[in-house]
């Protein structure tokens, strides 16, 4: 287990990265906490000739509140972003789907952008992301454009970032009062990798739900919106019927851990189950 | 139940472990952290595939890279080997012994026979390299569809390995007898079941590990190795490559656990051994990383136990038939079935007037079985869950049904039917202690109210008797060598292989208390074939057993000597002398005393001062020889657990164990002891599955996948001690299996009983997730 060789480089600045990137297309390879990247490499899963360290890099590793928005940088490390008081008061979803992902020393190292590049369909992070409609920026060497979640997660472990380009930055819309949020999942252990997940956003008044977003992981190729479910929330269903709408509209596969059957009835389950806390939260 | 046994200064107390201070603080010296000058590393290229004729190995452009200093093919090296069999199992059958082993070659010959078959050796100047290397070879394989399964196995015209007549490694074949066919055509009640339990691996937190060097100059063959016997490993080496057996040097120093599959050298090992021997010019270094370890070390378990019992309407055992199936994978251990053994202890703690047990040990195109802890408690699993299954078929309570067999102290002597003689055994007291520690109406109260709120708990009871320090062959004995030095420190040199058992602290425990020193100034010294004794090493829960009592009866005789160099001295009789904490004096005279550290000078220096005639120096060797094939531990196991109806996932809310295994050296480390082999067993049946596609291809090569428990799966795991002596003078029985044998099945039947009223009655292991809610959706439409 032990990779290849590749040449390290470690640029100061962004723009530095991307040329890297551009100057070596597909043979480069950005890395960040490793946690993900490293055991592929050390498995002979994967092999570059050139690694871009992004651990270097400045302007990366800020949260800050901007125009409505939360932004994280793209390196900032998970268990900043778990212990940060800005995350917790403005995006209190993403600060409930830290703890999920592994364990401490992994959150340790491992950061936000790298989670959401990585694009694990069983990730929590990807799935906040698309749950929350938050905007990715992408810098290349051309300058910087931004990607709604919605179209970044191409496929398992595909994104829509170029090859020249990195995630510098996310930014999480702030949800106003009376919004409740949960994140619930099923692990085999503590700190696994979800067998099935979900992420739950709810604004209430009075006894009326005005708005709801519905994150699913470790259900398909990506991470999914229930949308249907969404809507039946918004029409006055309660948390099991839209848990079993979810649950209606996926179709997972199987692998030697839990059946796509399992999945998908469980999903009903731990939908109802973060539809109910969320908007106990909503309503508290 | 209080003990009435008393502990002694050192024996009975929770001494804390001498290795820890080294070990915890990351100091320990495993194979990895040897590093010899100019030693060069080795790494393997692996079939890909489970089964299929070699067609080309091309190594050139592997050869070519910098920093690559030989290649080895099965060509090289197979030919060279001797003889490939292990001391412990014999020889053979054409070498005059009696064990069937697979065709062991180092590397594969002709065609390959699991994902992960070594099939070239690649020594390089480091690591990367060699993996480089390795990535450079081209085989080239002409596949074959693999045999997976052991039913495939036995069907197929097809064989694991080519040339052979059958895929049956070994048959046990079930006994005729008429008279029990009878007995089971009048019985009242006759039921059947199969139980499986899924393959696992022992997954020691030290892969295997060997560094070898051969001096061709000098002529010996030097090894720093990960494994349970030193003295094992030397011969299998001697044999392998015709080094005289003096002239090979094998030292473990730390051993990262092995759990057995440590016990005897695998072929990958033996490669790096032919290689190095073939190489001479430098050591070369084989660190198994994780995914060889779990594609390619010796695997455990995967076992279907058919079993038909006969009983009475009061649930009454009257006999039982037991067939064992093993899926020994290609290359096991041994070709051998524990089936003979898992047979010859089913009865366990019950009084069954005739057991009928068989067997049959399958190859397959998958990683040959290891021994792993209580390599034969398929026995257990299959009764332990059969007394459940039975007594929900009368409707009798599990703890009644068992209460109604279970062995008794009046029974004993018991001498069960399939010949076994328990002494000193208390399956009924561990059983009422372990129920009395739950409080089984309060639980059922519990269980009653959760069901009421639609929560699903249970209860699960197990009950075994351990056959502990087996003794036949090299397994009979075991030898102390003790040495006092002129400063009155102690020195006891033994075969024993530590990797984990904390063998460092209770043999000097042991020594301490029955020379009568200080305990820090014992030194156990092991795994190094150049000081300590022949003997078989660690496993098979022998060394408390076994090299305890030898290094007791070495303590007695070096205090003997002691005594009476003190008693001369001091113009007193030896039997008016008393030894404590390194002071021999007058008994009633404390003034008349001599420490160690006086008395030894004497015996190296001073022959003047010694008694008439009495031999100069201070060294004795004492041999400890249990009296029994074997010495018998017991235990019940008790836990309980709450299911989620919705998911199917399974929280264990207590573990309880009551054991005995009679005198206890140290019972912080019989605690642990307990704790590792429950976890283990939690493992087997809720998490722990190295599973097969039906190509052969392994489907947990890494932790993601393969999922050993982890702190917070495991509950606290609370022990009650009963303490009864084992016969003989020690009173020490084995106990380092017992955790792993009884967890299963007990684990299994809280499960069960927490779901037996939706009708689901699970008999086959994996009990995950998945597998709950889908037995209770189908119990749901039935
Ligand atoms: C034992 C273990 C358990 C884990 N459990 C979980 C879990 O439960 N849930 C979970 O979500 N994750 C889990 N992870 C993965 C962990 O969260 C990783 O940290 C994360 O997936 C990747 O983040 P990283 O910063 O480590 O990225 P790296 O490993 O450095 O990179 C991952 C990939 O993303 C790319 N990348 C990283 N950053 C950028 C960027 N800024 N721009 C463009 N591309 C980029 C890299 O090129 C690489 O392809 C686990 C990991 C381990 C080892």
């Amino acid at each position: 287990m032990k990779p290849s060789s590749f040449n390290y480089h470690a640029p100061t600045r962004v723009e530095e990265a991307t040329a890297l990137l551009a100057e070596h297309g597909d043979g480069a390879k950005v890395l960040a906490g490793g946690q993900s990247l490293v055991p592929m490499l050390s498995l002979r899963l994967a092999s570059f000739e050139h690694l871009v360290d992004l651990n270097k890099v400045d302007g990366l590793s800020a949260i800050e509140r901007v125009n409505g928005h939360l932004r994280v940088g793209a390196i900032v490390r998970q268990a900043v972003a778990e212990h940060s008081a800005d995350v917790a008061a403005s995006v209190p979803l993403l600060s409930k789907a830290l703890p999920h992902i592994g364990h401490f020393q992994i959150r340790n190292r491992g950061t936000v952008g790298g989670s959401i590049a990585h694009a694990d369909p069983a990730s929590e992070l990807p799935a906040v992301a698309l749950a929350l409609d938050a905007t990715i920026e992408a810098a290349g060497p051309g300058g910087t454009r931004k990607i709604a979640a919605a179209d970044f997660f191409v496929s398992t472990w595909q994104t829509a970032l170029a090859d020249d380009e990195i995630l510098s930055a996310v930014e999480f819309p702030v949800w106003g009062p009376g919004s409740g949020f949960a994140v619930e999942e099923l692990t085999r252990r503590h700190g696994d990798f979800a067998l099935a997940g979900a992420v739950v956003g709810v604004q209430v008044s009075g006894d009326t739900v005005t708005k709801a977003t519905i994150g699913l992981f470790g259900v398909g190729p990506t991470p999914l919106r229930a949308s249907a479910a969404e809507a039946a929330l918004l029409s006055g269903a309660d948390a099991a019927e839209a848990g079993k709408v979810a649950a209606s509209h996926i179709s997972p596969v199987d692998d030697i851990h839990a059946s796509g059957a399992y999945r998908t009835q469980v999903t009903a389950v731990i939908v109802r189950r973060a539809i109910e806390a969320a908007l106990k939260e909503a309503r508290s | 139940m209080a003990s009435t046994i008393s502990a002694g200064r050192y024996v009975g107390q929770a001494v804390k472990r001498l290795e820890d201070p080294r070990l915890l603080s990351g100091h320990g010296r495993y194979v990895d952290d040897v590093q010899l000058p100019g030693m060069l590393h080795v790494a393997f290229v692996r079939s890909n595939v489970a089964r299929g004729t070699i067609v080309s190995i091309d190594t050139s452009a592997a050869l070519a890279l910098p920093g690559v200093r030989a290649i080895y093919t099965g060509a090289d090296l197979n030919p060279r080997v001797g003889m490939f069999w292990h001391t412990m199992m014999g020889p053979p059958p054409e070498l005059g012994g009696q064990t069937p082993y697979a065709p062991l070659t180092p590397l594969a010959g002709g065609d390959v026979r699991f994902v992960g078959d070594p099939i070239v050796l690649i020594i390089a100047e480091n690591r990367y390299i060699a993996e480089d290397a390795a990535d450079l070879v081209e085989v080239e394989i002409d596949v074959q569809q693999a045999i997976v399964g052991w039913e495939t196995a036995i069907d197929t015209d097809q064989r694991v390995h080519p040339g052979t007549t059958t895929n049956v490694g070994q048959e046990f074949p079930l006994p005729e007898g008429p008279e029990v066919d009878a007995l089971f055509a009048g019985a009242p009640h006759v039921f059947t079941r199969r139980f499986s339990q899924c393959r696992a691996t022992n997954v020691p937190m030290e892969p295997r590990g060997i560094i070898v060097h051969y001096d061709q100059y000098v002529g010996d063959l030097q090894i720093w190795a990960a494994t349970q016997s030193v003295s094992e490993w030397k011969a299998t080496s001697s044999r392998l490559t015709g080094v005289p057996e003096h002239r090979v040097k094998v030292v473990a120093n730390d051993v990262g656990g092995g759990f057995g599959q440590k016990m005897m050298m695998t072929r990958d090992e033996a490669a790096v051994v032919m290689a190095a021997h073939l190489f001479g010019e430098a050591p070369i270094k084989w660190t198994e990383d994780r995914r060889e370890s779990l594609m390619a070390a010796n695997q455990g378990r995967e076992e279907i136990i058919d079993v038909t019992f006969a009983v009475t309407d009061e649930g009454v055992l009257l006999g039982a038939k037991v067939f064992f199936w093993e899926d020994i994978g290609a290359y096991p251990a041994s070709a051998g079935s524990t089936a003979g053994m898992a047979g010859a202890v089913f009865p366990g703690p019950y009084k069954f007037p005739v057991v009928l047990p068989g067997g049959s040990s399958v190859y397959t195109n998958t990683v040959g079985k290891a021994a792993y802890r209580g390599p034969w408690m398929m026995e257990t699993v299959a009764r332990e869950q059969m007394m459940d299954h039975i007594a929900y078929e009368l409707g009798i309570d599990p703890i009644e049904i068992r209460r109604r067999n279970v062995i008794h102290a009046d029974d004993l002597p018991y001498t069960t039917c399939t010949t076994m003689v328990y002494d000193s055994v208390t399956p009924s007291e561990t059983l009422e202690q372990a129920l009395e520690m739950l409080d089984v109406a309060a639980f059922r109260t519990m269980q009653a109210d959760a069901r009421a709120e639609g929560r699903l708990l249970g209860m699960g009871v197990a009950i075994y008797i351990e056959p502990s320090a087996v003794a036949f062959g090299i397994l009979s004995s075991d030898q102390a060598i003790m040495r006092m030095d002129n400063s009155g420190k102690v020195i006891v040199a033994m075969s024993t292989g530590n990797h984990g058992q904390s063998l460092e602290t209770t043999i000097p425990q042991i020594v301490a208390e029955h020379l009568g020193c200080n305990i820090e100034d014992v030194l156990l010294v092991q795994g190094n074939t150049e000081s300590s004794p022949t003997g078989p090493g660690t496993g098979g829960s022998r060394s408390a057993v076994v090299a305890g009592g030898a290094a007791m009866n070495a303590a007695l005789k070096m205090k003997d000597k002691i005594v009476q160099i003190a008693a001369h001295m001091l113009e007193a009789s030896p039997d008016d002398m008393e030894v404590n904490a390194g002071v021999v004096s007058v008994k009633g005279t404390p003034a008349k005393a001599l420490p160690f550290a006086m008395i030894a000078p004497v015996a190296y220096q001073m022959p003047e001062m010694l008694p008439p005639g009495m031999e100069m120096g201070l060294e004795v060797t004492a041999r400890f020889q249990p009296a029994g094939q074997y010495t018998w531990s017991n235990a019940t196991h008790v836990c309980t657990v709450e299911i989620d109806p919705e998911t199917g996932m399974t929280k264990i809310l207590r573990y309880i164990v009551s054991e005995d295994c009679g005198r206890m050296v140290n019972p912080m480390v019989v605690e642990g002891q307990i704790a590792g082999g429950v976890v283990q067993g939690i493992g087997g049946v809720l998490f722990e599955n190295m599973i097969y596609d039906e190509d052969g291809n392994p489907l947990a090569t890494t932790f993601l996948d393969y999922l050993i428990p982890t702190a917070p799966e495991v509950p606290d795991i609370e022990v009650g001690h009963i303490v009864t002596l084992a016969p003989g003078q020690t009173g020490f029985k084995g106990m380092g299996e017992g955790g792993a044998i009884a967890a299963p099945p007990c684990l299994a039947n809280a499960i069960h009983d927490a779901l037996r009223h939706l009708g689901v009655h699970p008999t086959a292991f994996p009990l995950g997730p998945s597998q709950l809610l889908t037995m209770m959706n189908e119990a749901k439409q039935a």
